[in-house]
């Protein structure tokens, strides 16, 4: 098999490695921001937050994934028997515990002014925080949620471990014990593939932002 | 029926900061024992040293700190009981600060207009109307699609002040409106406020520009050390204040700013 033939079998799985990121990336938004402002305001509930932002910190991805597919999948086949959903769901936690402290150290960083001037109109704290802080945490927070992206493609390659998904890292080795028993060629070619695949929107959040930050002064 | 928009009744507020040694806190009185009435159409000034907790005090007015004890009545509502709905008080007072604190993501016009939506749930072009004319009120009609890094210190500031008074709240507490400003951008605040007082706009403002104080103030405040140490009319102040403590400060206030 030549490099062609073992770039278009990577290739195959680019789609798998996009969406496993992009859905967790999203599920990290969802968890992570509202934790973020639940944190900051609300003081009562901040230890249980701050309790699921250890584990999922704290624990390997890998292990997490091997625990609740193989540990919990037997039991529970849906959805834990789904390799694509464990996949998605345990990256998509531990981002929204990542996630959850980019965003608190954005609504530090936009200030509590912000938040005052807010309830010196007449707003309630939530609709203050939901018209005057979530607008400016967003922006404030895309470098933070840049690296992040690109932190999640690349654990993406774990899902190798539970087998089944044919995403880049799956693939390539496979292709190293298929003949000619090649271990360089397909490892390269999926360095090469997970670098080009995260830089567009990693660049394109940080413009964005960066556009965002100038208009408003930050 | 109350006789005034505003009441404070013998506020404390302490706040604490980090002392001198780690872990250590200290509380500084910033409020001691502060009673003041304002009733229609008053324009009443507030100064002193810096430090001496006017700010503070302004704050609690408005309920953006809440008093360690003490009342705050806002015509017949006492603010400082529990269970009062603080977020319809304070749409009734309009806040400017010190530090402007426009937010960032909106434009002049935004700024005015989220209270007027969210707060008073005006229709869209009513809301944009009046938020318009408060532009255009204070002169800033100009800088309405333009957003607060864009603007001048003076105009930010102006829109600060149009923010407050789109709602027609009861009254307007300023915190040292033009203190962050270049001198030469003050002006255009105070011509401003000038043309508020002429309105008969109730007042009560924070502030050192003493020949505004003089011409709009009917009444002054001398506030040192969390308390009100001296009250009465401009002319008090600038021929013989009674106090030595504000002898001592209006002579150095007067000197700076005629040298």
């Amino acid at each position: 098999m030549d490099v062609w033939q073992q770039l278009i079998f990577l290739l195959e799985g680019v789609p798998l490695t996009l969406s496993i990121s992009i859905i967790s990336f999203l599920l990290g938004i969802a968890i992570g921001f509202p934790l973020a402002f639940l944190r900051v305001y609300e003081k009562e509930v901040s230890f249980v937050i701050d309790g699921y932002e250890k584990i999922f910190r704290g624990i390997p991805e890998i292990v997490l994934m091997l625990m609740f597919y193989f540990g919990l999948g037997p039991f529970f086949p849906i959805p834990f028997g789904s390799a694509f959903f464990v996949a998605a769901f345990v990256l998509g936690l531990r981002s929204g515990a990542n996630q959850s402290q980019i965003y608190r150290g954005a609504i530090h960083g936009v200030g509590d002014e912000q938040m005052i001037a807010g309830m010196s109109v007449g707003l309630s704290k939530w609709r203050s925080i939901w018209h005057i802080m979530v607008p400016q945490v967003f922006t404030f927070s895309t470098p933070g949620l840049g690296s992040e992206y690109a932190l999640l493609i690349k654990d993406s390659a774990y899902v190798y471990v539970i087998g089944g998904l044919a995403e880049i890292m799956t693939i390539s080795i496979r292709l190293k014990s298929t003949p000619p028993y090649d271990a360089i060629t397909p490892f390269i070619l999926a360095a090469i593939l997970y670098i080009i695949i995260t830089f567009p929107l990693a660049y394109y959040l940080d413009r964005w932002g960066n556009k965002r930050k100038k208009k408003i002064g930050l | 029926m109350a006789t005034f928009v505003m009441e404070a009744k013998n506020v404390y507020k302490t706040y604490r900061i980090k002392g001198d040694k780690k872990g250590e806190e200290k509380g500084v009185e910033a409020v001691k024992d502060v009673s003041l009435t304002i009733r229609k159409g008053d324009i009443k000034l507030i100064f002193g040293p810096s430090g001496s907790g006017k700010s503070t005090f302004l704050r609690c007015m408005a309920m953006l700190d809440t008093p360690d004890k003490g009342q705050i009545y806002l015509g017949d509502e006492c603010l400082t009981k529990s269970g009062v709905d603080l977020n319809k008080a304070r749409a009734r007072i309009g806040f400017v600060f010190q530090h402007i604190y426009l937010f960032r993501h909106l434009t002049a016009l935004g700024n005015v207009e989220l209270a007027l939506r969210q707060v008073l749930k005006l229709p869209k072009e009513q809301a944009r109307k009046r938020a318009l004319d408060a532009l255009t009120e204070v002169k800033v009609c100009d800088c309405a699609n333009k957003y607060p890094s864009q603007m001048s210190g003076g105009q930010a500031q102006r829109v600060g002040i149009a923010r407050a008074i789109a709602r027609n709240p009861d009254i307007i507490l300023l915190d040292e409106p033009t203190s962050a400003l270049d001198p030469e951008l003050t002006g255009e605040v105070i011509d401003t406020l000038r043309d508020l007082a002429k309105e008969g706009t109730t007042m009560l403002i924070v502030s050192h520009e003493m020949p505004f104080a003089r011409e709009v103030a009917e009444e002054m405040i001398f506030y040192d050390e969390g308390r009100i140490v001296e009250v009465g009319p401009p002319s008090l102040f600038f021929n013989a204040p009674n106090t030595d403590r504000a002898k001592q400060f209006m002579t150095r206030i007067i000197n700076r700013t005629t040298r």
